[in-house]
């Protein structure tokens, strides 16, 4: 979303605070190093080397140029004063200079080819790397667990690291750039000219100090901006979220102008954030300018006998005045590259860091790894298809450093339902993530068929089990792929009845390519009732699960899609273990046994 | 390409003069910078002569042109930056406000509201794509024209020659340009925004289902699809790094080469005496800065198939802006025409004739034949099993959807010759769910009357039972409501879309699951409020629970066969 700012103030090369920078950027690394390996800021540094190296020859091509130039002027003065004609083979001096010059161009430009695939190749291993590791860490921790809301990580997943990519590749070559050739250029000027170095050293470093003042106020500006856009886009969102509300009461014509509103705000933001960073820009130019023009004149005089200070004694030659006016501009290009690039390093430093906290975030809340974690002794399978008898025993629950349930028992035959009923925070769902694995029993005992919950495999016992949640999330994909996520072999005739049983039939008659309609964002749109018909029907494709759990099936439901849901856990009882956590009292008719949990303490 | 000439036009007529001005103005500080490098070579090379010959030297026009310059290039780059900015950004605003328009007759047409992030990304990340139309492509490339045509005139005067290296390094660059924003570019492209896409969808989906995930189909196998999505993406940006790092090799050399063949053919030049040394200095120096005229059109050739991609996506919704204007016009057509509901004294409100209607795609119409007609100041309730069309009849009446057959009228005339404001004025439907704005309680009830008055509202709020509450804020009408109405209740939500609605004056009510979610206390309240409020006014309700039919005068049964009495 921030690309409009940032997409421009890039690409021109104005980067605001470049001072700061000079001064700071070796210890950032150091203690920014993260994401990176021993391996990765080797590498970086190689890339930087390189690309210094591509620079430093301009040095050579600049004397190639000084000397031919210089020899021209030796044989055009001469020409003017014998009238003799020239050496007819001088020509040859010039192809053998042209020659030379594009050899030095060519492996100038391998250099920076290399360079560029070495900081790309980091870049690369060290996205993946991020996210793979957030990734497993993701699948790993309890699905019960904690977690930052599925809306950020994405943004982290996706852009945040995406904004690591050009801070690697590009700005850390450029840091090292900066630093290196700027002082390789100003120590081949001096032997020739000690003026012409203090010329340009009072240009150079002045510069960080007025982009200083720039940037403080570029800063302030562009995170004024980042709030601006996303005013407007929560702007936009809100009004297309309700065009139809609008339409209904013929606000649509009035709106237009509220969104023309907001766009304006934020052009006339973008401009003031653009003016500072052009300005900071322009400063860098007005410098590299005056540069080339101080030294041209400078040059130019002392050619002319009027100056005769500034070298080491002799007086400047034509050769070493053209060679000086040739590198100050390489003297200045760096800088301007940096500033380029400097955006890249907010961008890139922001993301490291909101990655960390993520990161943190992630490696805390997988303390909680339910049955996954522990030891590695062979883990149990239950038959498949027997409904199970459980038994709990004595069960200490705490969650959150809060005791849920406390010396807890029941046991449940094999084909029977139990109804779990209580109020709210009673630990009806504590109950529930722990039968499910998804959370670690303090104390007491899970039999499953009499054997410990904990000797199971975790994954094959859940994926043995059917489970409807009180807000079930149906994926993006097609209705069929999201079914089959219950049972892979599925064939649609047994999908259409599991359809039917849920009262998802005529939900089916309406999608525009039945079971292989698209949901999701970008595909259907299903309401409430019909995800939960849907995630109903997958649970009953789990033919083979001899355990069904339901975590409160009928919240938050209309009357008639609630009747259709208890109507299909009717259906669905035959031959299982069921067992159920609810409020509805509707429900409880289905119970072979019924329970109240109360709150923990209170009992 | 067409998408991208299509928005140049749109860009072009939205500001002529601006557009021009601002590629003239970029040609100052580019001209300062050559002629910079170019008077510095002949000047110091001059001076050289002068100095070993002691021919007399004007130094003065030479400094002064060398400071003359350096100011031009700064003070231009400047005023050139803030123009092109300024022409490019005031016209993306305009573009936004059209995507807007466009997006919301796309929306309305669909009758379903699915795709609002979908529509977002089009009004900022597209959007802000095409800046880089004119900022990167247009002014490059007219400036890399005018500098060619001017470097061949410079040339042409003092050595021939040297434009045949210029023209095959033009075209080197040309061909290099083409070869960037090539077909190839444009697969990779799409690749690169689909796999981007997958990473935050599945994503996404791995977070908020990971539930889900554990029981049916694991948590690995998902981590393992993003990871996989997140690969392609990485894939994809190491092909976008490396073809870039290609062509700056490559532009970066053509140009070095162009200047060893510069530096030949003027050295002959000289050596043949047919040219002054400090002029061929000159153009040495001047040549040494060209090729960066050209290569600033490398970074736009990079980006011309993400540009192309944003821009056809847009577009339709660009063409559509104009039926926006046309549907929903800026002020109402006389609105004492034949077309107005006041003053009419038709027998039935409102009436359906032989309606059918199905959603985009879908198998089976949805509403099939339905007649029936509510008669002036009746109650109507219309019950049906969910999904058996009662929403659509809805949204047929109120006119948010056409049918695909037969005719539904209000006050006697077909809805599709009724002008918006006018139907709008006429019919007020409260929703099962209100849709609540992000802003204050006063803009949330103004968006029904923007004329009502302070008091106005804090009627409507009372006649909601909403009065009390909003007074206990110390905000009062300017409390600010969150996204989707946050700090406020369901039942409370309810009631200010019911105060929302009672700032309207219609003919006809319709009413869609207003009490679904209430408790019973509740409802009977918000109902028993309506009803004394409605006046005279006809109403239809789509309702299931008991308590909203008992309040109707009659009641039809929606069924798949059709209707039941």
């Amino acid at each position: 979303m921030s690309a409009p700012v940032v997409g421009s103030v890039q690409q021109d090369d104005s980067g605001p605070d470049i001072s700061r920078e000079i001064g700071r950027a070796e210890a950032d690394l150091a203690s920014k190093a993260w994401p990176l390996t021993g391996d990765d800021a080797a590498n970086l540094k190689r890339a930087g080397l390189i690309l210094c190296a591509a620079d430093v020859l301009w040095i050579a091509q600049a004397a190639i140029i000084a000397l031919v130039s210089a020899w021209l002027l030796e044989v055009f003065l001469a020409a003017k004063l014998t009238d003799l004609p020239g050496d007819k083979n001088s020509i040859f001096y010039l192809i053998y200079a042209a020659l030379g010059f594009c050899l030095l161009a060519y492996i100038r430009a391998w250099l920076q080819w290399v360079s560029s695939r070495y900081a790309n190749d980091v870049a690369r291993e060290a996205k993946l790397r991020l996210r793979s590791s957030f990734l497993s860490s993701i699948a790993k921790a309890s699905p019960a667990a904690k977690m930052a809301d599925s809306g950020t990580i994405s943004v982290h997943l996706a852009e945040h690291v995406d904004a690591l990519g050009p801070y690697l590749s590009r700005f850390q070559p450029q840091m090292m750039r900066v630093k290196v050739v700027p002082l390789v250029i100003l120590a081949a000027i001096l032997p020739f000219s000690w003026l012409a170095a203090i010329i340009l050293l009072v240009c150079g470093p002045i510069i960080p100090v007025f982009m200083a003042l720039i940037g403080i106020r570029a800063k302030a500006a562009s995170s004024r901006q980042q709030e601006e856009l996303a005013r407007m886009g929560s702007v936009l969102l809100d009004r297309i979220r309700g065009l139809e509300t609008l339409r209904l009461f013929g606000a649509l014509p009035r709106t237009v102008g509220e969104v023309a509103e907001a766009g304006d705000r934020f052009r006339v933001g973008t401009m003031q954030v653009l003016k500072i960073a052009f300005l900071s820009s322009t400063v860098l130019e007005l410098f590299s300018a005056l540069g080339i023009a101080f030294v041209a004149v400078y040059v130019g005089f002392s050619l002319l006998g009027d100056v005769s200070s500034g070298t080491w004694g002799a007086p400047l030659s034509y050769f070493s005045g053209l060679f000086i006016l040739l590198l100050v501009p390489e003297f200045f290009a760096p800088l301007r590259s940096y500033a380029a690039a400097y955006h890249d390093r907010a961008a890139g430093l922001s993301a490291a860091e909101k990655l960390r906290g993520l990161m943190e975030g992630l490696a805390g809340g997988a303390g909680d790894q339910g049955l996954d974690k522990g030891s590695d002794h062979p883990r149990l399978s239950l038959p498949i298809g027997r409904a199970p008898e459980i038994e709990v025993r004595n069960l200490h629950v705490s969650h959150d450093d809060k005791l849920v349930l406390q010396d807890f028992s029941f046991s449940l035959a094999s084909g029977k339902a139990l109804v779990i009923t209580g109020e709210s925070g009673a630990g009806k769902t504590t109950l529930l993530d722990c039968l499910l694995g998804f959370l670690k029993v303090d104390q007491g005992v899970i039999h499953i068929d009499g054997m410990d919950l904990g000797d199971l495999d975790a994954a094959k016992w859940r994926q043995s089990l059917a489970w409807l949640g009180q807000s079930p999330r149906l994926f993006h994909g097609s209705l069929q792929a999201n079914l089959r996520m219950a049972d892979q072999s599925a064939d649609e005739g047994a999908m259409m009845k599991a359809l039917e049983l849920a009262g998802a039939g005529n939900l089916l008659a309406r999608l525009p390519h039945g079971l292989k309609t698209q949901l999701g964002d970008d595909g259907f749109g299903l309401s409430v009732g019909e995800a939960r018909r849907v995630a109903l029907a997958r649970a009953a494709l789990r033919t083979h699960a001899g355990l069904f759990i339901a975590d409160e099936p009928t919240a938050g439901l209309d009357e008639e899609t609630a009747n259709d849901v208890r109507a299909g856990l009717r259906h669905l009882k035959a031959g299982r273990t069921m067992l159920i956590v609810t409020h509805d009292p509707a429900l409880i008719e289905l119970a072979d046994q019924h329970l109240v949990l109360k709150k923990a303490g209170q009992a | 390409m067409k998408a991208i000439l299509r928005i140049l036009v749109l860009q072009v007529r939205h500001a002529p003069w601006r557009f021009v001005g601002g590629i003239l103005l970029a040609l100052v500080p580019l001209l300062a910078g050559l002629a910079l490098l170019g008077v510095a070579g002949w000047f110091i090379t001059a001076a050289a002569i002068a100095g070993l010959t002691g021919v007399f030297l004007n130094i003065f026009v030479p400094s002064a042109l060398i400071r003359g310059f350096a100011i031009a290039r700064t003070a231009g780059r400047y005023g050139e930056r803030l123009l092109t900015h300024d022409v490019t950004f005031r016209f993306l605003a305009n573009l936004r406000m059209r995507v807007f328009k466009g997006a919301a007759v796309e929306t309305l047409s669909e009758g379903r509201a699915t795709r609002s992030a979908l529509l977002l990304n089009r009004m900022t990340t597209d959007i802000a794509a095409l800046d880089a139309i004119y900022l990167r492509l247009v002014v490059p490339i007219c400036l890399s024209l005018l500098t060619f045509c001017l470097a061949a005139l410079v040339f042409g005067g003092t050595a021939l020659w040297a434009v045949l290296p210029l023209a095959i390094f033009a075209g080197v660059m040309a061909s290099l340009f083409r070869l960037a924003g090539g077909h190839a570019d444009r697969q990779a492209a799409r690749r690169q925004e689909a796999a981007l896409d997958a990473v935050r969808v599945r994503s996404v989906d791995l977070v908020a289902g990971r539930r889900d995930l554990a029981i049916y189909g694991g948590l690995d196998d998902a981590a393992a699809k993003v990871e996989g999505a997140a690969e392609r993406l990485n894939e994809a940006d190491v092909q976008d790094g490396q073809r870039s790092a290609q062509l700056a090799s490559y532009s970066f050399l053509a140009g070095q080469i162009l200047f060893a063949a510069l530096l030949v053919i003027l050295g002959e030049a000289v050596l043949g005496a047919k040219l002054d040394v400090a002029v061929a200095v000159a153009l040495l120096l001047f040549s040494l800065a060209l090729p960066e005229v050209f290569v600033s059109g490398v970074p736009g050739a990079l980006a011309l198939a993400r540009t192309k991609l944003a821009a056809r996506r847009i577009l339709p919704n660009v063409e559509e802006a104009d039926l926006f204007d046309r549907s929903f016009p800026q002020v109402a057509v006389d609105s004492g025409s034949a077309s107005s509901g006041e003053g009419r004294d038709a027998a039935l409100t409102l009436e359906f004739e032989a309606v059918s209607f199905r959603y985009r795609g879908a198998r089976e119409p949805v509403v099939r034949e339905l007649s029936f007609a509510v008669g002036k100041g009746e109650i109507v309730a219309l019950t049906g099993r969910s999904g058996c069309g009662k929403s659509t009849v809805s949204a047929l009446a109120s006119a948010l959807i056409q049918p695909e057959s037969g005719t539904v009228r209000l006050l006697g005339q077909p809805l599709s010759d009724w002008h918006e404001a006018d139907l709008r004025r006429s019919v007020t439907v409260l929703s099962q769910r209100p849709y609540l704005f992000h802003g204050s309680i006063a803009d949330n009830l103004r968006i029904a009357n923007p004329q009502a008055s302070d008091a106005d509202l804090w009627a409507a709020l009372d006649a909601a039972a909403l009065g009390d509450r909003i007074r206990a804020d110390a905000a009062g009408l300017a409390a600010i409501l969150g996204e989707g109405g946050f700090g406020l209740s369901g039942g409370e939500q309810r009631r200010l879309g019911l105060a929302r609605a009672y700032l309207t004056s219609p003919a006809f009510w319709i009413l869609d699951e207003m009490t679904e979610g209430l408790d019973e206390a509740t409802a009977e309240d918000v109902l028993a409020r309506f009803l004394s409020f409605r006046g005279e006014a006809a109403v239809l309700m789509i309702a299931h629970k008991q308590q909203e039919i008992d309040k109707a005068d009659r009641v039809l049964r929606l069924t798949d066969n059709g209707l039941v009495d």
